[in-house]
């Protein structure tokens, strides 16, 4: 485990799905290089959950769809590929077997991407134009009407005790 | 969608909209929770309540949103303030939460503000 300079050991977060709030997200250090993760208080950070209203979708069909997840404290942008049956970058680097997997996964999250509902979102923290957003792996739909809220508090308990505040 | 184009809608109680409020601002993003007083989709208008205070939103962008009198209502929108000085909310989005603890939800938001003041010092 990596160590501070007061001694205390940093968190090991890599590849886990860190749940920060969007103001906390957004706020993120950006890497030195494009090959490098964002950090947070020198932790890097390379995956995230949010959760919160879907407020804004752009749709480009066969290419992207755009959203908006918006948790009281921030709006975090998200984008949710839905090329891989067509991209010659991505045929190139995976089989064909997994292109379908992943476009089947792609296509039952974009169903669940609807303005105002509330979804999970689990996804690679990503830089797009200066500004930190989320490159969707899953979305699911949350009904529970105290989701947020259960969500906020679990952020704020994590961010103190296990992410190093 | 850019990202600047993107207004998070600020956490606020009915009893924080009064005038002398920080949130109190035409324009301001807001998030508001109340249970349906009444509504008109001829005016386009609701109004919800939480305790003694209450709100006037326009619902007239909501139009796959189901309304019924005494359910909870979430809105995310921005504040129009009237000439009297009487400020409503033109929601772009909102959803049913019945079901919700308000009492949670409250308590939550104090320690969410408390949170986000003591990063921002940090």
């Amino acid at each position: 485990m990596q160590q501070q300079n007061n001694n205390k050991p940093l968190p090991q977060l890599h590849n886990t799905h860190v749940k920060l709030l969007a103001f906390d997200l957004l706020t993120l250090t950006p890497p030195s290089s494009p090959d490098h993760p964002f950090t947070r208080k020198s932790i890097p950070i390379t995956r995230a959950e949010t959760l919160g209203t879907i407020t804004l979708r752009d749709h480009k069909p066969g290419k992207f769809l755009r959203f908006a997840i918006d948790d009281g404290t921030g709006c975090i942008p998200c984008i949710l590929w839905l090329n891989h049956l067509t991209s010659p970058h991505l045929a190139r680097r995976r089989s064909p077997q997994d292109l379908c997997l992943l476009s089947d996964a792609a296509a039952r999250s974009f169903s669940n991407v609807k303005i105002g509902a509330v979804g999970r979102v689990r996804g690679r923290v990503t830089g797009f134009k200066g500004c930190v957003q989320i490159t969707v792996t899953d979305v699911v739909v949350e009904r529970d009407p105290n989701a947020e809220v259960l969500h906020w508090i679990e952020c704020v308990n994590l961010a103190r005790n296990c992410y190093n505040l | 969608m850019e990202p600047d184009e993107i207004k998070s809608g600020a956490l606020v109680s009915l009893q924080d909209l009064c005038p002398s409020s920080p949130f109190f601002k035409q324009g301001a993003s807001l998030r508001v929770v109340g249970k349906l007083l009444e509504y008109s989709l001829e005016t386009g208008l609701a109004t919800i309540i939480d305790g003694d205070n209450s709100l006037i939103v326009t619902i007239e962008n909501l139009k796959d949103l189901n309304f019924q009198v005494d359910s909870v209502y979430q809105f995310i929108g921005e504040l129009l303030i009237q000439p009297d000085h009487e400020g409503v909310l033109q929601a772009r989005v909102g959803r049913n939460v019945d079901g919700i603890d308000l009492d949670l939800y409250h308590q939550s938001l104090l320690l969410l503000r408390q949170f986000q003041a003591n990063h921002l010092n940090n």
